[in-house]
């Protein structure tokens, strides 16, 4: 092997194996939410529920998001990324971490185990974050690096109170209500980490995809402090003072954030020149549908609690969900064969490119199979929803039956990718 | 004003056709329609071939890919000559390089 292509190889073997590993935690967790579809209709703050609601941020959403990263950011920061054995030995201690934590609440066993899930937890999730910052210390300036690298700091705060809490189940050290707790663990994982990271990575990727004509990064740049400072207000208010009227303020000014970002990518739609709209960017599309209407729901639920009704409970599942299972799943189901195939052609043909006819890198997944996954999760989404909406556990089952087949043709397609063969035409 | 050298000139042309083989492989139209190449210089009593190119994106995924792509076309069709490549900024791409040829595949 040329000395020059190892890195090319390492960073290819770190970041296939976290595509892998979360597409194996995808079908893990539709497997666990068909078998308790039923105890989706009581409260948020079950043992079940827990489990799953980790698998889905974690094994799924962040460990590809991760995958991504790894590629991505020294491609934006031209450069190499700091450490590949950083890079495992993250992946090495999170894999342990998540299962510990996930069987452990499954079966809510709150001991020893639940506590050195949490520690090899926030010890992989800080490697990472050590990883992103030293492959980044060379500020370039730019907005997208931002958005990660602050993402990765709400993410490390995340992992850091998680453990807290992990730790509060035994010694209830902790001198406030363990539910106030959780909500803000919570939203910092899908504000700090999901919304801000997505947003960062995705008007990066977004006009690329579609040629859009350049776009001023001021719209980003509101959209970066509003996101930031809407959340703080929001978590040191609900510290002090739990859900209130003010909440409703600090929604707002992350919507806001919220709003720019999309009026960012909306004229980055307006103002593209490649008309088609590929099934992969149809996913990301109804991922933001679905974005928007949990963020409909958000007032709702402040209304709900801060009259201390019981509604708010409801809400809060179908606001997690929606969140979860919609806006980061569709995104993920839909951005993995923009990137995975990207990847593995590079590996395979960016050399040959220009003295031989390569495949393009669509061409690494099957379309045909692409195309019944984005129907079923449509399916999924309106009888999933509809059940939880109507507390019915019959549709919730059907919509969990739909998402558990989404999961096995996802990972059909790749597996198909990763296992692609080259075939060159000189 | 420096006397035309229609040899030169040829090979320019040559190149300018021989770069249409590299595509861009997420969007799947050649880099000449997509108005990357900027310029192509040609030294016949160096036998040098220079190409300078952009990219869509500073950080554009595509970014080895494409220049490798350049690359290999140049050693393939022009073995007698050195091949030098440089990526530049400015002035930053836009879509109105595309040519009209490239807009009509991308609305595809």
């Amino acid at each position: 092997m040329n000395t020059s292509e190892r890195p090319a190889l390492d960073l290819y073997k770190l970041v296939v194996v976290h595509y892998l590993v979360s597409a194996l935690c995808f079908v893990g967790l539709a497997v666990m939410l068909m078998i308790t579809a039923g105890n989706l209709t009581g409260h948020y703050f079950h043992p079940q529920i827990l489990a799953v609601t980790h698998m889905a941020a974690l094994g799924w959403g962040t460990l590809i998001v991760f995958g991504a990263i790894y590629q991505l950011l020294p491609v934006i920061l031209e450069t190499e990324l700091y450490s590949y054995k950083l890079g495992w030995l993250s992946l090495g201690l999170f894999i342990p971490g998540l299962t510990l934590l996930v069987c452990s609440f499954w079966h809510f066993q709150p001991g020893l185990l639940m506590q050195c899930g949490s520690i090899l937890l926030l010890s992989g999730i800080t490697l990472f974050g050590l990883n992103v910052f030293l492959t980044a210390k060379q500020n370039r300036d730019d907005i997208h690096q931002e958005f990660i690298i602050t993402a990765c700091i709400w993410l490390m705060a995340t992992a850091l109170l998680g453990a807290l809490l992990v730790f509060n189940f035994r010694y209830a050290f902790l001198q406030k209500d363990h539910l106030l707790f959780l909500k803000l663990h919570a939203h910092m994982g899908l504000a700090g980490w999901f919304l801000i990271l997505i947003t960062g990575v995705s008007s990066k990727l977004i006009p690329m995809f579609l040629v859009s004509k350049v776009q001023k990064n001021s719209l980003l740049t509101w959209s970066y402090y509003l996101m930031n400072a809407g959340l703080l207000l929001f978590i040191t208010d609900t510290y002090f003072f739990g859900l209130n009227l003010k909440s409703y303020v600090a929604a707002v000014i992350v919507f806001a954030g919220i709003v720019c970002w999309m009026l960012f990518l909306s004229r980055c739609f307006r103002s593209r020149i490649r008309k088609t709209i590929d099934l992969p960017m149809s996913h990301s599309v109804l991922s933001f549908v679905m974005l928007g209407a949990a963020i409909i729901i958000l007032p709702v639920i402040i209304f709900n609690a801060v009259k201390a009704d019981q509604k708010a409970v409801d809400y809060t599942t179908l606001y997690g969900t929606l969140l979860l299972m919609g806006w980061i799943s569709s995104l993920i189901l839909g951005q993995t064969f923009k990137t995975l195939p990207y990847i593995v052609w590079t590996r395979h043909y960016q050399h040959l490119t220009g003295s031989a006819i390569t495949p393009m890198p669509a061409d690494l997944f099957n379309h045909k199979i692409l195309r019944a996954q984005f129907i079923l999760f449509l399916f999924f989404t309106v009888m999933f929803y509809a059940g939880l909406f109507y507390k019915s556990v019959v549709w919730i089952v059907a919509g969990l039956v739909c998402i558990f087949m989404v999961a096995i043709l996802y990972f059909i397609n790749v597996i198909a990718v990763l296992l692609h063969s080259p075939s060159i035409k000189k | 004003m420096p006397p035309v050298n229609i040899r030169e000139i040829s090979i320019r042309s040559r190149v300018m056709e021989v770069l249409r083989q590299v595509i861009d492989p997420e969007l799947g139209i050649n880099i000449v329609d997509m108005g990357l190449i900027y310029s192509v210089q040609i030294d016949e009593d160096a036998r040098e071939i220079h190409v300078s190119l952009t990219l869509s994106t500073k950080g554009c995924p595509m970014g080895a890919a494409i220049s490798g792509g350049v690359e290999n076309t140049l050693k393939l069709h022009f073995a007698d000559y050195s091949q030098t490549v440089s990526i530049v900024w400015e002035p930053a791409w836009s879509p109105q390089f595309i040519s009209e040829n490239g807009q009509k595949q991308l609305e595809r």
